[in-house]
Formats: C-alpha cells, structure tokens, sequence
C-alpha cells in the first residue's frame, strides 16, 4: 500500500473516514472489530492516490448529514449512516472501489483482525506451521497399480 | 576500460548460469558472471513481516513492469494476453518460483516423432538422465519413487506433506480414478546440505525466507564461489561484441554506477531466459550480423512458447488449512498429459494444486468475483471464502509457432537506454481446446473434492513465467539457433543454456529441465575443450 505524507487528513475528515469504514467493514462476531475501530483512517486517509476522491465523497457525506440535521456524518446513528453512504457512492462512482480496496489491504493483515479470526498474529517466518504427515501408502494404493502413463 | 579477458564468462546469474557456473569451476578455468540484479536478502522477504500479502501488489509482485526494482526490465507485453514474469537478482527468477519440480517425459523430446507437430529435441531423456539425477542432488529435491508417469526415479528427500488440503483433493482424485502423485518440488523437506528444512509457512513464490526452497542463491552458487567462480552483480550487459573472425570476444555492459565497461572472454555463455537471451542477441548487431547475434536462421526471438495456464478455485464446507504448506508445491496430476485426439486438441496438461489463500488474498479474491460484499453480510461471506478454498493450475504445453515471437521495441527502453523486449503472441486453437478441456476437468476435480462452488480463470494473464523456445536447439542451422549442446551454429564460442534453447515445452515446469540441459553443455564443454571451436 502506498502511503504518502503529503496527504494528511482533517481531524473532521478523519472523523468522518473513520465512520464510513465501519460501514465498510464493520464489527463482527468472535470479537472482529471494525475497520474504524482500529484507527485505520489515519493511514488510509494519507494514500496520496485516494486524497481526491476521499475529499470529495467525506466532504459530501458530512454536508449531507448536516443538512439533515446530524453534527456530522460520524454523529449519524446506523440505518442513517449506511443511506447516506449509498447515495453518495451512487453520485460518485469513484468514491468506495478505492476506498474499499484499501481498507480490505489495512484490516485483513491487522494483528487484532489476524487474531479474531484464528490466525497466528505474526508473519509466517520464522515459526512457520506444524503439518501432519499423511498415509500416502493408502492414499496411493490405487494410483500404483496403474501401469506406465508416459510413452517413450 | 577494458578488464582482464577471461575464459568463461557468463551472462546471468539464474538456474541455468548457477548450474553451468558449478559445474566448469572444477576446470579450474577463470570464469566470471555478470548478472544485472544483485543478491537478496532472506531477512527483507515478505514473510518476515505481518505485511507479507500486501508486498504481493509491490516489490514482489509477478509483473517486472509494475514491481518497480532498479534491477527491472520493461517488457512491452501489451500484444499477449499472457504477461512476462521473471526476477533479476542471483537467482534469477529461482527466487520468486513455486519450486515444482518436475521432469520432462520421455515423449517431450519427440513430440514430432509421437504427434505429428512442431519438432524433435536433438537430445533424449536418456542423454539428460544423469543430470537430472545430479541436478536433483544439488537443488535438494523433494518427492516420492513410483510414480507410473515416469521412469523409475530416486530423490534425496522425502515429499512435501500434503495436509488437510491436500488429503481433500487425493480423495477426489481417487473418487474419479485419475493418476495423481506427490509433487517433485526443489524444497528442503528436511535439512539438507546445511540447509534448514521447510517450516511449512506458505508463500514460495515471494522468496523463502528460511533458505528451505531451493532458489540458486542458496545452492549452486555457494559451492561455485568456493571453487573460485567470480560473480559481478548489478551489471547489467547491453551487448556481445564480436571479433573480425566472427568469434565472439565479449560483452558491454554498464556496472552499478551506469559506467559502461567492456569485459573480453573466450567462451560466452547467454542464460538470460527466453526473453531476455534474445532481447541480447537481437541488440548485438553487427556487419556479420545486421539481423542480431547468432541469427542466420532468422529464428532469434521466435517459436516464443509460454505455459497457457488455467487456474480452477473450490469452496469448501470444511476449514482446509490452507495457509499451511508450500503455496504451489502439493500434489500433481498428469491424467491428461499424453495426448489423446479424442479430446479434441494434441499434446496435454499437468494438474498442480494450490493451497489456499491468506486473510488478505481472500478478502481480495471475493471483493473481485463479487462474492464478499463491503457492508452488512462482509463477515459472514468472508467466513464462508477464507481457509475453504483449494485449487489447482493447469499447465498446458504450448506448441512453438514462429508469430509468437520476442523483438525489440522501437521505442520502451530500459534505465540503461537498452531497448526493451516486444511480446507478440496469440494462444493457439489447440491451446484453447486444451485450456477449456482442462478447466471442465478441473471443476470436476474439486467437486468430487466436495467442493460446493467452483470458479475458473483462464488463461492466466500474469502467468508467462516460462519463457521458452527462442533460441531454439537443433542439428539443422537453417532450422535452430544453437546445436544440440547449446552452441550457436553461426559463433562457435557463443553458447545459450537458458529455457531459450527448449524445441518444445512440454506440460511441466522447465526449470529443472533447463539446469539438466546446462549441466549437459556443461559437461560437453569441459569433454570438448580441445575442440571446442571446431
């Protein structure tokens, strides 16, 4: 993931961000939580390639809640939140295929996310994984008494 | 400034030039390697870090035209459907490969003798045996005798564990009767020649951090060094220059500065791969060569053989843990291989199965195929994708037909002002019956798996990491490139070792063919040192 520290969010932007990615990815069960909750607006928000299209989609999101009375986007309760998000992905189609794409790259290598889903939180090397052998003579039994498939 | 001329210089630091860099150094010959990557660092793999997938979409990615190293070539591959893959570095592209390791049969070196199509090789399985043998004991591979799909065999080291994964897709296999065996794969099953075994961590093809794969850094090229082989790194070579006499005596090349340098030799050895290898010919023009080096057939460059390949995907009920285990290297399956024209096409296909994905590549895969949504229903669909998916690849053997072909771009250029490599190529019919074939077969595999869901990609776009056919070996100089030790017809101290000098491409992975093939030339070479030039 490329990440840029020329393009930094406003606190109100990264309020606003931090909502719509619990939209994205929201909690889940066995303690998954979502993709807001884990401070990831802070790090998608400074991708340079996505700066423009999270301008224009945040700042849409929040003139739009405000006009309907919320202080924010953030502030919105659920059912609310996931409308608005649909409308203005609707009237900039540009706006999630990026943003979830990022999202997706930050939560899914996350040690918290790692861990809820019963995977070791920590790179494959050095302890790798323990495998069982397997019975390969009863596996195989069949396929040894083919007789010879290659032609000379 | 030109340095002291030596008396085998080879181009190319990967598994053929490690292979013939070995076995020349007990001549005791001053040899010398240029190589345009340079050594890498197990430490800085991937897998040494939490974020190992997402280094997948950077700089180790499959394509050299979006990893962006400095050691990258540009590669115009805009007229096929299926994109270059290769890796510069020492290694070469042994550092990023799955390390199957399969041989060729028999029959690939007689496909015209058998079928009817493209040629005969002008060396036999016979002939290549021993250095298969040989080339099994350097690279420590790993497998199991008996297998009926080929001749009698022994590997030092015992198969890689097929797991809960694998297990699933045996007992598909057998539930359809089909031949299928445990893959020869160039991996450390246990130690090995002071290597440490396997860990069963995933990802091969993104560098293996704990040295167990068996990448040409960690095997031929110590023992070389040892022996006193000199290997130059990030010099990257731009041309061989030829002598009056229509010898070759060299090449340019420009060094980790950019600074060009002329090194003078007796013996050239190109192992640049089948891109690459005439990429170089091509750009070594002269007066006796106005079409490119060793080019008098006109067949530099073409009979450009990729592996079509065609990937299939199940959905199981049950976790697989398919995170466990080397990614590529399980169980293969040649119930398809020889050819039957009741199929519809000629030639045939390996089956080699996957593991499954890591957290990552999951979310991804089913962000691509619509089958994880962002929103409500993300983690329950996510639940039903991650570590319930096994597959397999199917590799298709190409036939070599001369419009597939590598050229020079008249206009991309690498860092250096080199002219890039040009693909034209176009799959044929028969690969196209051969690919539908192969992924029916492959939806049935999995779903006598017990797979509940199957998806198919093919051809596999990124997936030309075989690269073969381009300098191609034969007895006829109207008909090949070099003859049947690798020695151009047109330069007789000119040689190509590399998957370039391959006639046909067989159903398998090359790689362990191409060192079979250098350790032959190798061995040609050192028995023929008085005549060599005749």
């Amino acid at each position: 993931m490329s990440a840029s520290n020329e393009a930094v969010l406003s606190p109100e932007r990264e309020r606003c961000l931090g909502g719509v990615l619990d939209e994205i990815v929201p909690p889940g069960p066995s303690g998954l939580p979502g993709a807001g909750e884990l401070g990831l607006a802070n790090r998608i928000g400074a991708i340079a390639d996505l700066a423009l299209v999270l301008e224009q989609g945040l700042s849409a999101l929040d003139e739009l809640a405000t006009s309907r009375g919320a202080q924010d986007f953030a502030a919105l309760a659920q059912p609310g939140r996931l409308e608005l998000l649909n409308e203005v992905a609707a009237a900039q189609p540009a706006f999630l295929p990026g943003l979830v794409f990022q999202t997706y790259m930050a939560y899914y290598q996350h040690p918290r996310v790692l861990e809820a889903l019963g995977v070791p939180p920590r790179p494959p090397f050095p302890l790798g994984y323990e495998m069982q052998p397997s019975d390969l003579d009863a596996l195989l039994s069949d396929v040894r008494r083919r007789p010879k498939l290659y032609r000379d | 400034m030109a340095e002291e001329t030596v008396d085998v210089l080879i181009v190319g630091a990967g598994a053929a030039g490690a292979a013939l860099a070995w076995s020349l150094a007990d001549t005791r010959m001053n040899i010398l390697c240029l190589e345009q990557g340079d050594w890498m660092d197990p430490a800085q793999y991937p897998t040494t870090g939490l974020d190992w997938e997402v280094r997948r979409f950077g700089d180790f990615g499959l394509s050299p035209n979006s990893r962006g190293r400095s050691e990258d070539y540009p590669v115009n591959d805009s007229e096929s459907p299926i994109a270059a893959s290769m890796f510069n570095a020492v290694g070469g592209s042994t550092i990023l490969y799955a390390a199957h390791f399969p041989r060729f049969h028999p029959g690939d070196f007689k496909v015209r003798s058998l079928d009817g199509v493209a040629d005969d090789w002008p060396v036999d399985y016979a002939q290549l045996e021993p250095y298969y043998d040989l080339n099994a004991r350097m690279m420590g591979v790993a497998g199991l005798a008996g297998d009926p799909a080929y001749p009698a065999k022994q590997l030092p080291l015992p198969p890689v564990p097929l797991g809960v994964l694998g297990e699933a897709l045996a007992r598909g296999f057998n539930k359809l009767g089909w031949h299928w065996w445990p893959s020869d794969s160039a991996i450390a099953t246990r130690e090995y020649e002071g290597r440490a075994p396997c860990v069963h961590l995933g990802p091969c093809i993104m560098g293996c951090a704990q040295g167990a794969k068996g990448s040409t850094d960690v095997t031929y090229w110590p023992p070389a060094i040892r022996q006193g082989v000199r290997l130059q790194t990030r010099c990257r070579v731009r041309e061989v220059t030829l002598r009056a006499d229509g010898m070759a005596d060299g090449v340019i090349y420009y060094d980790a500065e950019g600074v060009e340098r002329r090194q003078k030799a007796e013996i050239v050895v190109i192992a640049c791969n089948g891109i690459g290898t005439p990429r170089l010919l091509l750009n070594s023009r002269s007066k006796q060569f106005p079409d490119g080096l060793a080019n008098r057939s006109g067949l530099v460059g073409k009979n450009l053989m990729f592996h079509p390949y065609a990937m299939v995907t199940g959905v199981f009920e049950e976790p697989l843990e398919g995170y466990k285990g080397p990614t590529g290297c399980c169980i293969m399956s040649q119930e398809f291989y020889e050819t039957d024209l009741s199929r519809g096409f000629t030639r045939g296909y390996t089956f080699e199965t996957l593991r499954g994905m890591g957290t990552l590549s999951a979310a991804l895969m089913g962000m691509s195929t619509g089958r994880i949504p962002w929103g409500a229903g993300h983690h329950e669909a996510f639940a039903e994708l991650f570590d319930r998916t096994a597959g397999a690849v199917i590799i298709c053997e190409d036939l070599p037909e001369e419009h597939n072909q590598v050229t020079l771009d008249p206009e991309l250029t690498d860092s250096n002002g080199i002219p890039a490599p040009k693909l034209n190529y176009r799959l044929s019919d028969n690969s196209r019956k051969m690919l539908d074939h192969a992924v029916a077969r492959g939806r049935e595999l999995l779903e006598a798996s017990g797979a509940k869901h199957t998806m198919a990609d093919a051809p596999l776009p990124v997936a030309g990491w075989h690269l073969m056919g381009t300098a191609r070996m034969g007895t006829d100089p109207s008909r090949s490139v070099v003859n049947e030790w690798g020695r151009a017809h047109d330069v007789r101290n000119l040689f190509v070792i590399d998957g370039s000098i391959f006639v046909t491409s067989a159903a398998v992975n090359p790689t362990n063919t191409i060192q079979a093939l250098a350790l032959y030339i190798a061995d040609r070479i050192k028995n023929n040192l008085a005549s060599l030039f005749d």
